[in-house]
């Protein structure tokens, strides 16, 4: 979850500069200047973009056909299509890669629902009661805090022996066992009560600003024709909120398959295989284990088709909300 | 709502009232959930190890160590340095501890009174942690070193990101629609592009630039400056936000601006550097609160580029981790202490933070 929850804003003035634009005239000389300025301009960041965020991808392109197993690897053979049949073939990548993206899912299931658990809600409240400033504060407060601390927190709180709120709930006689964080079904739900509780206030902002957009009056034509809340929710609020919706969607779902920091706080590089989410299986497979053209062949079939889907929400997203 | 009568008022009023306290009663759980790992990650940096498996809900009093504490204990648990403890208590250096060995017993073999043990130890137990991590070096850099490349990249990144973005949307808000777009698009697949995804390619090339310069092989300020220029150059790449904020803003303003100041002769870097960047104090504190804590918070990037001597500081705490794994005290310091300068400034302009999300996230 890389940018802020801002969405297709710089669309609004578009022509407003070039009044004179809307016929095909022939461009006059100042005309061609002014763009040829403009597009230096764009260059400078438009080309470090371009070089570290696209180009990577078409790079590893040739490597995904070799057996490449380390970064100054020097020799490096084609292998063909071994790399993409391994997922059906290879029985020690399917004994890496399948857990791996089990997990995954259920993590992403799991977080899923904690955008709507959290940030819904609070948002929710916050609209009802009124915009507060300090408890805005104290929701996003997890959001300035890196993931690495916040996985250590989780370790601190959890782990078997010496976590501090497993201590106090055992004190308090509500836990009757202790929670391990480091056995799978305790990485598999304290990770996403993790990571929605650090983005609270991230989706807490996208939900609110939504609610913010609705128009009063047809939230008040609501209540005067006697909608109870629960009917307010759903054929008022909701409808109106989809872009919204598919903003926290999209985040959500590429920040899942991202989350990295936590896990590797969790011990995933070393002790806690159960925190072992496909990001930190391509990051052993380039960096620990020598096995780099599968690692990156991997990352390949696991995001491409999740790029594709995040490409088709940010769409459908922009056409519903112009 | 005129219409309704006596008792409906009433039931409304009274539905009001229970929101407002439902809603404090939720806020309030909420807070304390929020900070009760804050200030359980505080004190325990001070717990000692050896009673980390009892509940501690404030700090520990400082106790005196015992004399039957054997050395190997302290030096594996506590990261006691023992060429450290026999330069403060004047026993040669070439003399050797066994692990089992006992304070006491080291009392009455070299003669020294017990008081000079228990003074060097004095408050060992409790700040220990804390001492091992500020004063201490670990893999050739010191918490200090880490802390200040952070603020040095950091700042760099954000300076240069403002800078160019600023550029950026100069540009693209006097390009027509269409091409704007293309431009536009294409930032905003930054948002669905995962970091894990081209990290290993990114890393590759970086390598294969900067095998170009012959100077990066060796160990050195050069290794170090362009390492740590990677990572600026990573974060200075340009977002779809700041792409967005900025056209956006500069897009609303007057076109006369701008002519009125080509007509008394400024060039194009002089409207910027003197009209635009004054005019656009709102996004670039938007831009700001929303990179801030992604920049300094940075761990997987650092990780990978920088050697473990040029580290920031999350991989330094992440090393500090891995080096000091049977001591929670150091653990726990380092992450307090990797939290603190950016919890810091977030509560000191806190205002700006929530005004600018909430600024950013109204735009949607």
């Amino acid at each position: 979850m890389q940018a802020a929850p801002v969405q297709a804003a710089g669309e609004t003035h578009s022509d407003a500069r070039h009044p004179a634009k809307g016929k095909k005239k022939k461009m006059s000389k100042t005309e061609r200047r002014r763009i040829r300025r403009d597009l230096a301009f764009i260059a400078p960041q438009f080309i470090l973009f371009v070089t570290l965020t696209i180009i990577p991808f078409f790079v590893a392109i040739p490597f995904l056909f070799t057996d490449i197993s380390q970064f100054n690897d020097p020799q490096i053979n084609p292998v063909g299509l071994r790399n993409f049949t391994a997922v059906f073939t290879d029985s020690s990548v399917q004994a890496d890669y399948f857990p791996a993206l089990r997990r995954t899912l259920v993590f992403v299931v799991l977080n899923y629902l904690t955008v709507y658990i959290f940030g819904l809600s609070l948002a929710l409240l916050l609209y009802e009661v009124g915009f507060q400033g300090g408890f805005f504060t104290i929701v996003y407060l997890p959001l300035m805090v890196s993931g690495l601390a916040v996985g250590y927190i989780a370790v601190m709180l959890f782990s078997r022996e010496t976590g501090t709120a497993n201590l106090l709930l055992l004190e308090l006689g509500i836990l009757k066992e202790p929670i391990d964080i480091f056995s799978a079904e305790g990485t598999a739900f304290i990770l996403p009560l993790l990571v929605g509780w650090r983005y609270a206030g991230y989706n807490m902002a996208i939900f609110l600003a939504g609610l913010l957009a609705i128009p009063k009056e047809t939230i008040e034509s609501a209540i005067v024709d006697g909608a109870s809340y629960w009917q307010r929710l759903w054929r008022v609020y909701f409808p109106q909120m989809i872009p919204s919706f598919i903003l926290a969607t999209t985040m959500c779902l590429i920040g899942s398959f991202a989350v990295f920091d936590e896990l590797v706080a969790m011990g995933a590089l070393y002790v806690n295989p159960e925190a072992k989410l496909l990001s930190v299986l391509f990051f052993t497979y380039g960096f620990q284990v020598e096995r780099l053209g599968m690692g990156m062949t991997l990352a390949v079939i696991t995001f491409l088709p999740l790029v594709l889907v995040g490409v088709a929400l940010q769409r459908l997203q922009r056409r519903l909300q112009y | 709502m005129p219409t309704s009568g006596g008792n409906a008022r009433l039931t409304v009023t009274t539905r009001r009232r229970l929101l407002k306290i439902f809603a404090i009663v939720v806020m309030v759980v909420y807070t304390a959930i929020t900070l009760f790992p804050f200030y359980a990650l505080f004190i325990r940096s001070f717990v000692p190890t050896k009673e980390s498996a009892d509940l501690h809900l404030w700090l520990p009093e400082t106790e005196e160590v015992s004399m039957d504490a054997q050395v190997g204990n302290l030096s594996v648990f506590y990261d006691l340095d023992l060429g450290v403890l026999k330069d403060a208590l004047g026993v040669p250096r070439t003399e050797f501890f066994m692990a089992r060995t006992t304070l006491r017993q080291i009392a009455e073999q070299y003669d020294i009174p017990e008081q000079e043990i228990k003074d060097f130890f004095a408050g060992f137990y409790t700040y220990n942690g804390w001492k091992t991590l500020l004063t201490g070096k670990l893999y050739g850099t010191s918490f200090w070193g880490a802390l200040l490349r952070t603020l040095i990249v950091t700042g760099v990144s954000l300076t240069l990101l403002i800078f160019l973005s600023i550029l950026t949307g100069y540009g693209l808000a006097g390009l027509r629609r269409r091409y704007q777009m293309v431009v536009f698009n294409t930032y905003l697949l930054q948002m669905v592009i995962p970091a894990m995804l081209i990290l290993l390619p990114q890393f590759m090339m970086i390598q294969w630039f900067y095998k170009l310069i012959p100077a990066y092989a060796d160990e050195g300020v050069v290794r170090t400056v362009l390492q740590l220029f990677s990572i600026v150059l990573i974060n200075i790449k340009g977002t779809a936000l700041s792409v967005m904020i900025f056209t956006a803003a500069i897009g609303a303003i007057p076109k006369e601006i701008e002519d009125s100041a080509m007509i008394d002769g400024a060039s194009s870097w002089q409207y910027i550097r003197h009209i635009l960047i004054p005019l656009l104090k709102v996004p670039i504190v938007s831009l700001i609160v929303i990179m801030l804590p992604l920049i300094f918070n940075q761990f997987l990037e650092p990780y990978v580029y920088l050697d473990p001597k040029n580290s920031t500081l999350l991989p330094f705490t992440q090393s500090a981790v891995g080096q000091f794994s049977t001591n929670f005290q150091v653990i726990y310091a380092a992450i307090v202490a990797s939290v603190v300068p950016i919890v810091l400034v977030y509560l000191l302009f806190r205002r700006f933070f929530v005004e600018g999300v909430m600024s950013g996230a109204v735009k949607g």
